[in-house]
């Protein structure tokens, strides 16, 4: 039973800073036996659901969404009232996207999304997110500074351009629909799902290319 | 005041942009994800996880792997929920105290992951105060305690953007307690939150609780 004491939790704070080893590793690997000693886990599921997150559950999910609202006019009005929902047609609803909203970029919007009391992300769609999402840099100035943000990432937003920055403070989740690419006529749904990045997808990539054949 | 992990509109310097990352970089962030997922872990509330995350000390807090501090987390939980103890956790040895869980393929876990698109919706006894196009001001002071409202955001005004219904309040979720109220999308002007600094027209959108509201 959880005590909801902070003070307690706090104390346990200092403790493991001054007993546990520093090395990430060695923390992770002591928790890992002492819970599979106990049986609250199984290290072979574990490996499961590495697995699941590798080669499965990754921005192609977020990409081949994103695509089919380029090419059904339908599928992104639905996406655009009820991304949860939506994206049930494809099956990729899961782990943190119970209140997905999708986001559209257009030609003078450019939408960012961002978490700045944690790292919040919709992860059955998206996958884990990438290394400067969760890092301190990014959440701190994504609210304060969004254009300079993105011309780190190599985006120059135009100065007609308005930012959106969605600060994801509850159980909402943000996903951006960017927009298609030039000279993207006539290619299928999975040829335009490959132009998608997971960036774009956050509102840290704007303008998409066909890659090269 | 235990405000470290509230870092909007706080500078970090240059943001590495690493673009072709793979999901884990490191075995142990693998473990860590799926023992969040996949352990049995005590029954606490998501916002109690959150707020013993946001107390890990000021200087862990802030220099310390993102994958490592959730496993310090899932670590205090546990032993605050009384599953662990810190001498099992440093002696390596521990009693059994259930039957192991069932094995679960790739298969299995796909779909558990699927089950676990959670509904934070709460049904509501009472109407909501504000209707989409209202301007709000949100409170300033900050209290001791877990909470989701950002200080960049603290005593500004905004307009309700969009109306979700009731939604598990964290405030009290951080205490245990399962309670609603209601839930909007505000917009705030960024020359609101940052002066003249921001570009004129710019937008932050934040998901703010009621009781957030003066």
């Amino acid at each position: 039973m959880a005590s909801y004491d902070r003070d307690k939790v706090k104390d346990i704070h200092e403790h493991l800073h001054s007993h546990l080893p520093s090395e990430p590793a060695l923390r992770t690997k002591a928790l890992m036996s002492v819970l599979e000693q106990k049986g609250y886990l199984r290290a072979d599921n574990l490996d499961a659901w590495v697995a699941a997150y590798t080669e499965d559950i990754g921005p192609k999910r977020g990409a081949k969404v994103v695509a089919r609202a380029w090419v059904d006019a339908d599928f992104k009005a639905r996406l655009l009232a009820d991304a949860c929902e939506a994206i049930k047609e494809f099956g990729f609803e899961g782990t943190a996207t119970g209140h997905l909203k999708a986001v559209e970029n257009t030609s003078t919007i450019h939408n960012l999304v961002v978490c700045t009391l944690c790292s919040c992300y919709p992860f059955s769609i998206l996958g884990i997110a990438p290394p400067w999402y969760k890092a301190n840099a990014y959440r701190a100035r994504a609210v304060r500074d969004p254009r300079g943000v993105l011309e780190e990432f190599g985006v120059t937003l135009p100065d007609a351009v308005e930012t959106r920055v969605w600060d994801s403070t509850a159980e909402l989740r943000y996903i951006v629909i960017p927009k298609r690419p030039k000279d993207s006529e006539g290619l299928n749904e999975d040829q335009l799902a490959a132009c998608v990045t997971r960036n774009s997808m956050i509102g840290t990539d704007r303008d998409l290319k066909v890659p090269a054949p | 005041m235990s405000d470290h992990h509230d870092l909007g509109g706080k500078d970090f310097g240059p943001i590495d942009v690493t673009h072709d990352d793979p999901a884990f970089h490191h075995e142990y962030e693998g473990i860590a994800w799926a023992i969040s997922r996949s352990a049995r872990a005590p029954a606490i509330t998501i916002d109690w996880w959150r707020h013993c995350r946001e107390m890990i000390g000021k200087e862990d807090y802030l220099s310390r792997p993102y994958f490592d501090s959730w496993i310090q987390t899932d670590i205090a939980t546990y032993i605050d929920g009384g599953a662990l103890t810190l001498e099992e956790l440093l002696s390596g040895a521990a009693q059994p105290v259930t039957d192991p869980p069932p094995k679960t393929d790739k298969d299995a876990v796909l779909k558990l992951n699927q089950q676990a698109n959670r509904d934070f919706s709460v049904a509501m006894n009472t109407p909501p105060k504000f209707k989409i196009g209202d301007m709000i001001t949100t409170k300033a002071p900050r209290g001791i305690g877990h909470t989701r409202l950002p200080n960049y955001a603290r005593g500004k005004p905004g307009v309700i953007h969009a109306y979700h219904g009731g939604h598990l309040y964290p405030d009290v979720g951080a205490l245990g307690k399962h309670q609603g109220e209601h839930l909007y999308t505000v917009c705030f002007d960024a020359s609101a939150l940052w002066g003249t600094e921001a570009r004129a027209g710019d937008k932050v959108y934040l998901d703010l609780w009621e009781p957030y509201f003066d």
